[in-house]
């Protein structure tokens, strides 16, 4: 569980993916997703699949994937079991359906395990979204990883009090959890509490249009990856229509 | 301490311990020690030494990465932490992290319920943690409106509640005023009479030298000493490089050049200006 969970925690990278400016690095994941979307080829969902991780493999990222999408890995079988099950005529979209969706949140974690809380702060403000609106998405993000650590110290604490999750059956297990979510949200309410107390007296909200320290400018790097990017996306979706035309 | 050296009464045993966490980073390194029964062990160091990852070990919550951790002759490898939190019971740090039960009493029961213990035995041993740290008042209350302090006590009341042989108290003087830290003191030294271990991991040194037990120093995931308190905390280049400040009245003792054994209590220093 902590190996799965230390896959969220967000590792500043050094890559050169990493130093690309987030906006290109927005439109990469962008492509891959709306691609994933359109396709109804397994050939072509599995040719982005593999455009992801051969870009996760360039970001130097492979084990925190790996970690972040065992429970997609899961799911998605899932999703292809169900398919199956209810549509045992059509084999195919049911493979289709499970590519799509693994190729889609890869994408999506992709992006968000090469970007800071401060680039998608950055992002987001570039995109003119109210600034209220990027501190509460802002904040969200920046504290998964630190509730998850939060969820496995609890854990640890109820074990040592002889509590055992694995034991008994479904409904014993659903309420071996509420010694874990009771303190969980007593934690997360205190410290949105605390934070709160602690952005009002840092002068939060005394002015509707705060200033950035940084500002982001596409370098001659980011343009060429970003044409490149464009170029690919114009031709896998000309591929992807063709498919389904013909 | 050789590792063929087992005693008979050896309570807990580190034997060539290394623990990697699951991101990489190397948490402890080539641990290896002994406690005995009714030994009280302190273990010092600054944040990010280990001291908490060590701590885990002794009731199965992490397993060593390589060498072996036995609780009364047995590997922790082979028990859940269920089976070994019977023997071994670990007050945390956090209170919030532990406290979810409806009301104060319900909250002690929980553990005690776990272990299957009776419903008599129960009543008595909640009984008892109420009385011995002062929550009979709030028994039917919720936990999380008590004080700090007040839930400090109570984390430490309902694992005192199963009758563990090991204790480990993981900062249990944080948020404690001079009162429950004096009252703390008193219930570490009737546990220690009962043929108990308690093992403390705190920062508080002027704390535990009154009580003068065994020190286990850690730094950067290793043990750097281990002695007794005036041999750990009495040696200033030992104490230097784990960022420890040293008692008072061991820095007293040693500016006054005094002969060791340092005095523990400020009694044993007027005795000793006066002997002078």
């Amino acid at each position: 569980m902590q190996w799965i969970a230390s896959g969220f925690l967000f590792v500043r990278g050094n890559s050169a993916y990493h130093r690309l400016d987030p906006r290109v690095r927005l439109a990469i994941s962008l492509s891959i997703f709306t691609l994933s979307l359109i396709s109804e080829s397994i050939f072509f969902l599995s040719v982005l699949v593999l455009t992801t991780v051969g870009i996760v493999a360039f970001a130097k990222i492979i084990r925190r994937f790996a970690k972040s999408m065992i429970f997609t890995a899961l799911v998605s079988l899932l999703a292809f079991a169900l398919n199956y099950y209810f549509n045992p005529a059509s084999p195919h979209q049911a493979v289709v359906f499970g590519i799509r969706l693994f190729a889609v949140i890869s994408s999506t974690s992709l992006f968000f395990l090469t970007a800071t809380p401060d680039e998608l702060e950055q992002v987001m403000r570039w995109f003119r979204f109210p600034p209220d609106f990027i501190m509460i998405f802002v904040i969200a993000i920046r504290f998964v990883p630190v509730l998850m650590m939060d969820a496995l110290q609890i854990m640890d604490a109820q074990r040592a009090r002889g509590l055992e999750f694995d034991k008994g059956n479904i409904v014993k297990r659903f309420r071996n959890t509420i010694p874990v979510l009771v303190p969980l949200i007593a934690v997360a309410l205190n410290r949105s509490l605390d934070l709160a107390e602690a952005m009002d007296s840092r002068a939060y909200g005394a002015t509707k249009k705060p200033t950035s320290l940084y500002k982001l400018s596409l370098k001659r790097g980011d343009v060429i990856v970003l044409f490149m990017t464009g170029l690919g996306f114009a031709i896998g979706l000309s591929v992807s229509l063709l498919v389904t035309i013909f | 301490m050789e590792s063929s050296n087992i005693s008979l009464n050896s309570v807990i045993r580190f034997n060539k311990v290394d623990y990697s966490h699951p991101t990489g980073t190397i948490a402890l390194r080539d641990i290896n020690f002994e406690i005995v029964q009714s030994e009280l062990v302190a273990i010092l160091g600054a944040n990010g030494a280990g001291k908490s990852t060590l701590v885990r070990h002794i009731n199965g919550l992490l397993k060593p990465t390589r060498g072996t951790v036995t609780v009364f002759g047995q590997d922790t490898k082979t028990a859940t932490p269920a089976e070994l939190s019977r023997k071994v019971g670990i007050v945390f740090q956090n209170p919030n992290n532990q406290l979810f039960a409806q009301t104060v009493s319900r909250e002690i029961e929980f553990a005690l319920k776990n272990f299957g213990l009776s419903d008599d035995f129960v009543k008595r041993r909640i009984k008892w943690a109420l009385d011995t740290f002062l929550l009979t008042e709030y028994a039917d209350r919720s936990p999380a409106e008590l004080s700090g302090g007040e839930k400090k006590r109570l984390c430490i009341a309902l694992v005192l509640a199963w009758d563990p042989s090991v204790v480990i108290l993981d900062e249990p003087t944080v948020g404690q005023d001079s009162e429950q830290k004096d009252k703390l003191t008193q219930i570490i030294k009737d546990l220690i009479s009962q043929s108990k271990n308690v093992i403390l991991v705190t920062h508080d040194v002027e704390f535990i030298w009154p009580l003068q037990p065994r020190i286990i120093l850690m730094s950067n995931a290793s043990v750097v000493a281990d002695g007794s308190a005036q041999q750990v905390l009495g040696n200033p280049g030992v104490v230097e490089t784990s960022s420890i400040i040293i008692p008072q009245l061991a820095d007293f003792a040693i500016r006054s050049e005094w002969s060791k054994p340092y005095p523990a209590t400020p009694e044993e220093v007027e005795k000793r200006i006066r002997s002078v």
